[in-house]
């Protein structure tokens, strides 16, 4: 039996793979903790889950406050603002959390997601071994390699921080993708187990009734479609972190849905919709995707990688960060379409949707990625990576 | 130097479409980043373009810049870049 602890930021998307990860750790019977803020933690763990606090309510208010600023930026101001006010902040921040999780639980190995920089830094003062949680594949193959200037100002900041470029452990990296989507060499450090989904917590509920086929539709959509056609099954999920370019863009999506013959799941805010759409503020969406036909997203890692996992064909509206580069795999993969976030309109997306539905090269694709990801192992290949590190 | 100007104008209303630049006349002092708001695959577009049209290496041009740069990089700096270069 050994101990893990993971440190995490307050986002829901790095969180995910960790509760996996953590979950089968535990069905192994090791202790397993994890730090950073619990409010948000909580929802997202099992009910036993061992949960220390790096980041108060005041904080974690404060970092959805800049988030909200940081959603009016574009271009390389993003990038600036991510790392000048929100992750090295957000490491500082997280320091004496960290640290005070770290004497209390005792870890045997500091499991650090690749945006809480404090992991590392308390883990090497302490004389412990820390490992690299990717919740993105983006990094690793450096999206600035491009404007050296820029990559060295990411590093230079990372000195400052840490001595170090503390986005990668030399012992392990975990990312929880596959070389079907990841291109290039890596070091026998980077595992790569697929996503990481079993002993994952869903809380949200949902209608499964309006799943069902026949239900719920349209007589006017079901004429369209021929009558006793077998409907198809959508899910529009563009993130939490919208702001006005996402309302541009969901209603796009709301209006390219309407005139097709499926039925739509949309996460978002209750607002009027056509009769063959059903919009929550949040949905199971693991849970949701055995159901589904294809997804619309805007190709934030979880969604695409949880997709592929199910074999689902994908269209993808990158915003920002890592997006563009996960939207690039997707297509690289040929298990999508890609479509500009800030400017597609609802024929584009309609297109996109019936190509992915209809042409099944897409799906051919998709179903490809979804056997290297099986192949990969997931969660219980990530514990078996872990315990070696602890093994040496 | 004006002529650069109206064809970059065009080559940039290509990429993003027509409908996106209403309301935003693309002048020397208009940027990439803030302005336009190009996303990451619009700038591989425009480079092809810029490329075909004038034979100039945008991604190169860029590389040379560091993060204050490129955020404040306009219209006006990448034609003066092609008018040296051609």
């Amino acid at each position: 039996m050994s101990r893990f602890l993971f440190v995490v930021p307050p986002l829901t998307g790095h969180v995910n793979p960790t509760a996996s990860v953590g979950g089968e750790l535990l069905a192994r019977g090791h202790d397993v903790a994890w730090v950073g803020h619990p409010a948000t933690l909580a929802p997202l763990l099992p009910d036993n889950a061992r949960i220390l606090p790096a980041i108060d309510d005041d904080l974690e208010a404060e970092i959805r406050a800049k988030r909200e600023r940081w959603l009016a930026l574009r271009g390389m101001a993003v990038l600036k603002f991510f790392w000048e006010e929100f992750l090295i902040p957000l490491g500082h921040a997280m320091v004496p959390g960290v640290a005070d999780a770290v004497r209390a639980f005792q870890p045997d190995v500091v499991v650090a997601d690749q945006q809480a920089l404090a992991g590392p830094v308390v883990a090497r003062e302490a004389g412990l071994p820390w490992v690299t949680s990717a919740s993105t594949s983006a990094e690793l193959v450096n999206p600035l390699r491009t404007m050296p200037k820029v990559d060295a100002w990411v590093r230079d900041l990372l000195h400052d921080f840490a001595g170090g470029d503390i986005r990668f452990s030399e012992r392990l990296v975990l990312v929880y993708s596959s070389k079907a989507l990841v291109a290039g060499e890596f070091g026998d450090e980077v595992a790569f187990v697929g996503p990481a989904l079993e002993h994952r917590v869903e809380r949200s509920g949902f209608p499964w009734e309006w799943l069902v086929r026949g239900a719920g539709r349209d007589s006017a959509v079901a004429g369209r479609m021929g009558g006793g056609a077998a409907e198809r099954s959508v899910l529009v999920s563009l993130g939490t972190l919208n702001g006005p370019a996402g309302e541009r863009f969901l209603t796009q999506a709301l209006e390219a849905v309407a005139d097709l013959p499926v039925r739509a799941v949309v996460v978002g805010e209750p607002r009027p919709a056509p009769p063959n759409v059903l919009i929550l503020p949040s949905v199971p969406q693991l849970a949701l995707m055995p159901h589904l036909d294809a997804v619309v997203t805007h190709g934030g890692h979880n969604t695409v990688c949880e997709a592929l996992a199910h074999g689902l064909p994908l269209v993808v509206a990158p915003i920002r960060d890592d997006q563009p580069t996960v939207a690039a795999q997707v297509v690289e993969a040929g298990a999508g379409v890609r479509l500009t976030y800030s400017r597609a309109r609802a024929a584009d997306i309609r297109s996109a949707l019936e190509s992915v539905l209809d042409e099944p090269e897409y799906a051919a694709a998709a179903e490809r990625v979804r056997a290297s990801f099986s192949e990969a192992g997931g969660a219980a290949a990530a514990a078996d990576r872990l315990e070696k590190v602890v093994a040496g | 130097m004006d002529e650069v100007l109206q064809q970059v104008g065009k080559l940039i209303t290509e990429v993003v479409g027509p409908d996106f630049l209403l309301g935003v006349e693309i002048t020397r002092d208009t940027t990439f980043s803030d302005d336009l708001g190009l996303e990451s695959i619009e700038f591989v577009a425009l480079a092809d373009k810029l490329n075909a049209h004038y034979g100039v290496d945008l991604v190169a041009f860029l590389a040379d810049m560091d993060i204050d740069e490129i955020m404040a990089m306009s219209v006006g700096r990448l034609v003066d870049h092609i008018t040296a270069r051609v």
